[in-house]
């Protein structure tokens, strides 16, 4: 066992690990971050991806010993503030549905986004292509990412495109 | 059509926080830290054996076990419609991966250690592996005491043999009716086994406590169902079973009944003071949970020279594994519906459930309707083309309309089945293809229609409790199963509607049977229709309350009160109003300064108490067990090539008559979904075993679903609205009904293309080359 | 999943340290690097490693470059970093087509190339290039250094020609300096992520010398030596062509499995590299050409 450092949506956690531990399940039960989601544990489905200093990985695959002094991002990270953008698309355009695989494809794509502001629809299927989702049929992911990469990058249009939401509760 | 505010919207999911800021908990999420316990299963290598012993001297032996358990530990049979099934096998194994013993440890992976020491003796037993052979004669039987099994009344098992159940259905008469054929068609159809494959794996958590209380956290999409069968087959008091089923990571049916789930619950039993958590692995998912069935279908079918069908002779013959206790009535459900939407005097339907050596067959979305289709609607463009009429016209001559009669003799209710055909034929401008985008590419369009009905027991029911909060804010307490499908949303437009409250003023939570009211399985794409009935009773009643209330306190006469805008209004007094916020927790002040009325608490309820299914066991004739069905039809223009036969979905189309859809972008996004998900079936994937009943592709990596780049070019979702009349606002199902057309539409449209029958699913790239450049080889050698 | 397999970890700071424990562990450590295919193996029981050696921290392993026309590629260069890497593309095509049909950005983003060839699974895609560009391995040990060729270091599925002592630094690709251009296809089940039911991997140069290698269609990727003779120094024609094809039996001996049958295998090859040869030269001419549409079903 040993205890080591990781940066856990920007906040310094310590935690003991052995060897044999992967960063998905010291995440969930040891750190209580619970949304990066256990569906395959062999890197085919995508729900376990973080970001791994900035770039999505799948967390089943990775060893929780080797991320000491990296930085990890989950879905909570993303969510602490305010919903971004990206997440009002996904609620505006239904782009989910038992949301499993949702935290996953938020931060793939989150990773997309990044590096490739206006990405083509190609960019975008290449990005998930390895996040599974049973439900939706990609369509309306396809379509949220869309839509918020057609207005202007900047934070605030973006903002104002998806200001008009039809759920009250998310004003 | 009455202007609603909130039904027909499209009302952004009341679930949708949640979900996509990592809020939601599933059951995976479900922590009880020290106090946890982790269960491994040791299961079956064998497909068919006696167990001679099982040694687990060894495993104990691992640091951080706590016990081990194993059939003799737990000898309770259990079953939703038969009881064929127990916790742990007893004397015998079924088949490969089911459940012998159970390692429970401190930490999965000691679990995990000891699971793989604990030593099992078998001693192999002849298997049958594919249903022909499990019912020709002398065949090994799996069952040999199934004349004692308990069941429900409407199944017919042959004890003796294979057969758990032979749904048998009889109209007119069927010679007859060949005879007045002027073309026969017949052939058979072959559908291998599918998984599920939802993305989050089985997942339960039990816990009993000193108090003799057993709680059961599982992903579930029938809670009171598990609670039945945990207390029926744990000789537990329902009062003392509890199932709080969180967030569900995917269903599709493979969640229904009662799988894995009653593993821990019965683990629990012995553990007192502990939880104990047994999540499934990848693996396990493929090779120990519901499967869809596998189906032999033997089709033949007479059609007179105007086009009209003269005779059904429909024979389906299912591959429904070990253990039937859901699966059997899957085949049930078909045998009753086998004729198609298709209006046909005389017909002869044998759906045979049949026991072999592989996994438990169940619930699928589509429950044996999509394999079903595969043949008949294959067989319907085949037997268009062979008396030369135009397949779509064949289909709106033979097409049920309200008013005839079923296989079984009850009366086809309203529906749009028509204005769905046409609507998809022309989405994708039927009869004029694309030009392909290379000459290495043919383009080819195929059609099906689809229709489906609830299966369920006469007396499946569901129920609402609604509770008003001080800001008039509601808890609308419900048991259905919010699967992705966006019921939570539905309910809310529902009480909504009634009312006048905006859906985000609406909590719905997850199920808790302790605290929500019955509800028996969120399953046969029945809970918009049966507990949206509930929900809106429960919401009638409230208003009742309250303008009970108003009336008492202010004299109005009820029938003058109304709600809107979360107040109570009268049309005979345009001064008055009061908003809901003010008394619907508090109560009104009287001008004594005394109450009147106090918390708005509803309560609702259904049960179809017209249906029934007391049909003669010979014909079927007499009951009423379908409460209606579902129909629609989809059309697509598929591009092959021709070489490697990689095929691409260049524009489909499916219509479904929702009756009504309360919310038609939550409608379009099953249309989408649930075609790519039967496109998968019929494109990708199937579940492959060895000779010894191994399942060889128990992984994402070679029983893959379609990724972002598997999907076609374009899907365009139809609604049609023809209202069913006991349904809430005239809605009926569509959930399931999504993916029934694909795999017919894409064996129609490559024989259009190519001119290859292929009546064997997966139609795969290789098996559409392969078959191609069979036939070509076969018509060089004719030259 | 938990690992119930248990093991130790180390992450060396130099290379020596990395050899010092290789030598000391032999077979019973293993080199991690990615991880994406070694975790999978431990959780499954396929290698049971007492010590892992993450070599992620040595700077000397993330060498990417393109010298004198040689392209390196060190043991921790991930697919990522290849498909990235604008040189890579420039200098070998089919290299930068292979990367790109290996798993999903997700995987890629971890995975190495010399992970992946230490794998030596028989439908390696990222063989392919190598095989045509007659990379050399180079390999390490306290002992010194060892260049191994490409075309000795497949030796059975999932077997190589890599000593128990022994740790791969880097893979180096001779560019070839005469105009030269390549080509990968893959047909797999699915446009997503999927393992290949076979690869062609064709290079061709302006003289009309031709390489070409296969994978997922014997049990090691290989070079497809009867065709290349018959067809160096000619200039394709639809005549050339069918004679290539009708060369593909003798070359490849391919099995049925999960993926696909044997008759597939055969039947497609002949496919691919029919198209795999006009596709070399559309690119040889300049013409774009988008390797994942060639072989039809995607958009």
């Amino acid at each position: 066992m040993k205890e080591i450092c990781i940066t856990v949506n920007n906040e310094k956690r310590y935690v003991s690990v052995e060897p044999n531990e992967v960063l998905l399940d010291v995440l969930r039960e040891k750190l209580g971050v619970k949304s990066p989601k256990c569906g395959c544990e062999r890197g085919d489905c995508g729900a376990c991806t973080v970001l791994l200093d900035g770039n999505a990985v799948r967390s089943c695959l990775v060893l929780a010993i080797e991320v000491e002094g990296h930085s990890i991002i989950t879905v909570e990270g993303i969510s602490a503030d305010k919903l971004s953008t990206l997440q009002e698309a996904f609620i505006q355009f239904n782009s989910f549905q038992c949301g499993y695989c949702a935290p996953g494809i938020i931060l793939a794509v989150t990773e997309l986004l990044e590096k490739h502001p206006h990405p083509t629809l190609e960019e975008i299927k290449e990005s998930i292509a390895g996040n599974l989702c049973r439900c939706t049929g990609y369509t309306p992911i396809f379509d949220a990412i869309m839509a918020l990469t057609k207005v202007d990058q900047h934070t605030t249009d973006a903002e104002k495109a998806l200001s008009q939401d039809r759920n009250p509760a998310l004003q | 059509m009455k202007d609603y505010k909130f039904i027909g919207k499209d009302i952004t999911r009341i679930d949708g926080l949640e979900k996509i800021s990592g809020a939601a908990i599933y059951g995976d999420d479900i922590d009880f830290g020290a106090s946890m316990l982790h269960a491994e299963l040791v299961q079956s290598t064998q497909a068919h054996a006696i167990i001679k012993s099982i040694d687990i001297s060894e495993a104990l032996k691992v640091k951080d076990v706590y016990k081990i358990f194993t059939g003799k530990d737990f000898p309770y049979k259990f079953g939703l419609y038969m009881k064929d099934r127990y916790i742990f096998a007893q004397d015998k194994v079924r088949f490969v991966g089911e459940q012998v013993a159970a390692v429970v440890a401190r930490t999965p992976g000691a679990a995990k250690r000891a699971a793989a020491l604990v030593k099992v003796e078998y001693e192999p037993l002849p298997a049958v592996l594919d249903q022909m052979e499990a019912i020709a004669e002398g065949a090994t039987l799996l069952h040999p005491d199934l004349e004692n099994y308990p069941h429900v009344p409407w199944f017919f098992p042959k004890p003796g043999t294979n057969v758990a159940h032979w749904r048998k259905t009889r109209k007119g008469n069927l010679e007859e009716g060949f005879a007045k054929a002027d073309f026969i068609l017949e052939d058979t159809y072959t559908v291998p086994r599918y998984a599920h494959c939802a993305i989050e794996t089985h997942v339960a958590v039990g816990k009993f406590d000193y108090s003799e209380r057993l709680t059961v956290w599982s992903s579930s999409q029938s809670p009171h169902t598990q609670r039945h069968l945990f207390a029926e087959a744990l000789g537990l008091t329902h009062k003392n079973v509890r199932v709080i089923a969180p967030h569900v990571g995917g269903g599709f049916g493979g969640k229904a009944g009662v799988t894995m789930e009653i593993i821990p619950a019965a683990l629990a039993t012995k553990l007192k003071g502990y939880a104990v958590k047994l999540r499934y692995s990848r693996e396990q998912e493929f090779i120990n949970t519901y499967q869809r069935l596998g189906v032999v279908a033997k089709i033949k079918m007479g059609v007179d020279k105007n086009g009209e069908i003269t005779a059904l002779d429909h024979k389906i013959y299912w591959d429904a594994g070990a253990y039937v206790e859901y699966g059997a009535n899957v085949v049930n459900a078909v045998g009753l519906s086998a004729i198609g939407p298709y209006r046909i005097d005389n017909v002869s339907i044998d759906s045979v459930c049949i026991y072999t050596n592989l996994p438990p067959g169940g619930a699928y979305r589509g429950f044996g309707y999509s394999e079903m289709l595969f043949g008949l609607e294959s067989h319907v463009t085949r037997m268009a083309k062979t008396m030369g009429m135009e397949e779509i016209e064949f289909r709106k001559k033979n097409a049920i309309m309200e008013g005839d009669t079923t296989a079984y003799g009850a009366k086809m209710n309203p529906n749009g089945l028509i204005e769905c055909i046409e609507k998809a034929t022309a989405a994708i401008d039927w009869g004029n293809k694309p030009v392909p985008s290379d000459p290495n590419k043919v383009v080819g369009q195929g059609f099906s229609l689809l229709w489906k009905a609830p299966a369920m027991p006469p007396n499946a029911s569901s129920s609402a409790f609604l509770k008003f909060n001080e800001d008039a804010s509601i808890n609308l307490i419900i048991s259905g199963m919010d699967i992705g499908q966006g019921y939570q949303t539905v309910m809310a437009q529902i009480a909504a509607e009634v009312l006048s409250i905006p859906p985000s003023k609406i909590r719905v939570e997850t199920p808790d049977t302790d605290r929500n009211p019955y509800e028996w399985q969120t399953v046969a794409s029945h809970i918009t229709w049966s507990c949206g009935n509930a929900v809106k009773k429960a919401a009638l009643d409230a208003k009742e309350q309250i303008l009970t209330l108003i009336n008492r306190v202010y004299n109005y006469p009820i029938d003058d009160l109304y709600l809107e805008d979360e107040a109570v209004k009268c049309i005979t007094d345009n001064k008055f109003k009061l908003l809901l916020k003010d008394f619907v927790v508090d109560g009104i002040m009287t001008s004594d300064g005394t109450f009147k009325g106090g918390p708005i608490n509803a309560r609702g309820m259904f049960m179809p108490e017209f249906s029934s299914t007391n049909g003669d066991p010979e014909t079927s004739q007499g009951g009423h067990p379908n409460v209606h069905y579902t129909v629609g039809a989809a059309a697509l223009n598929l591009e092959i090539d021709k070489d490697t036969g990689k095929m691409r979905v260049l524009k489909a189309a499916l219509a479904i008559d929702a009756g009504k859809a309360l919310n038609p972008d939550l409608v379009r996004g099953q249309i989408t979904g649930g075609l790519v998900q039967g496109l998968a079936t019929v494109l990708f994937e199937d579940m492959r075993y060895d000779a010894n009943g191994k399942l060889m592709n128990p992984n994402f990596t070679d029983y893959k679903i379609p990724t972002a780049m598997d999907i076609p070019d374009e899907i365009i979702p139809i609604i049609v609205e023809v209202p069913q009349p006991d349904g809430p606002y005239g809605a009926r199902g569509v959930g399931e009904h999504t993916m029934l057309p694909a795999a017919p539409m894409i064996a129609n449209a490559v024989e259009d293309a190519l001119g290859i029958r292929i009546k064997s699913m997966p139609v795969t790239a290789e098996k559409v080359a392969m078959t191609y450049l069979d036939s070509n080889r076969q018509q060089k050698n004719h030259e | 999943m938990a690992i119930a397999h248990e093991f130790s970890y180390e992450r060396p700071q130099n290379l020596h340290a990395v050899l010092e424990l290789k030598d000391s562990y032999r077979n019973r450590a293993l080199i991690y690097a990615g991880g994406t295919d070694l975790v999978v193996n431990i959780k499954e029981g396929m290698v049971k490693p007492e010590l892992l050696i993450d070599i992620k921290d040595l700077p000397e392993l993330h060498k990417l470059c393109l010298d004198n026309g040689t392209l390196y590629i060190g043991a921790a260069v991930t697919f990522t970093d290849l498909i990235d890497t604008e040189f890579v593309f420039q200098a070998c095509p089919m290299l930068h087509d292979a990367c790109k049909t290996v798993a999903s950005t997700g995987v890629r983003s971890r995975a190495t190339l010399v992970g992946n060839i230490c794998s030596a699974v028989p439908s390696l895609d990222s063989a392919t290039p190598l095989l045509c560009y007659e990379a050399v391995v180079h390999c390490a040990s306290v002992e010194g250094t060892r260049n191994i060729p490409i075309s000795e270091w497949f030796l059975a599925p999932r077997k190589t020609a890599i000593k128990d002592r022994e740790v791969v630094t880097g893979i180096s690709l001779k560019i070839p300096k005469e105009k030269s251009t390549s080509v990968y296809l893959k047909l797999g089940r699915y446009g997503g992520e999927d393992l290949a039911q076979a690869g062609w991997g064709i290079w061709l140069n302006n003289a009309y010398q031709y390489r070409i290698a296969h994978c997922a269609l014997a049990p090691i990727p290989s070079r497809a030596a009867v065709i290349e003779a018959m067809l160096n120094g000619k200039e394709l024609t639809p005549q050339l062509i069918e004679a290539a094809v009708a060369l593909i039996p003798q070359e490849i001996n391919p099995i049925s499995d999960i993926r696909s049958s044997k008759e597939y295998r055969l039947h497609v090859s002949g496919v691919m590299l029919k198209r795999g040869l006009l596709a070399a030269i559309d690119r040889m001419e300049g013409r774009v050409v988008e390797p994942a549409k060639l072989l039809g079903g995607i958009t």
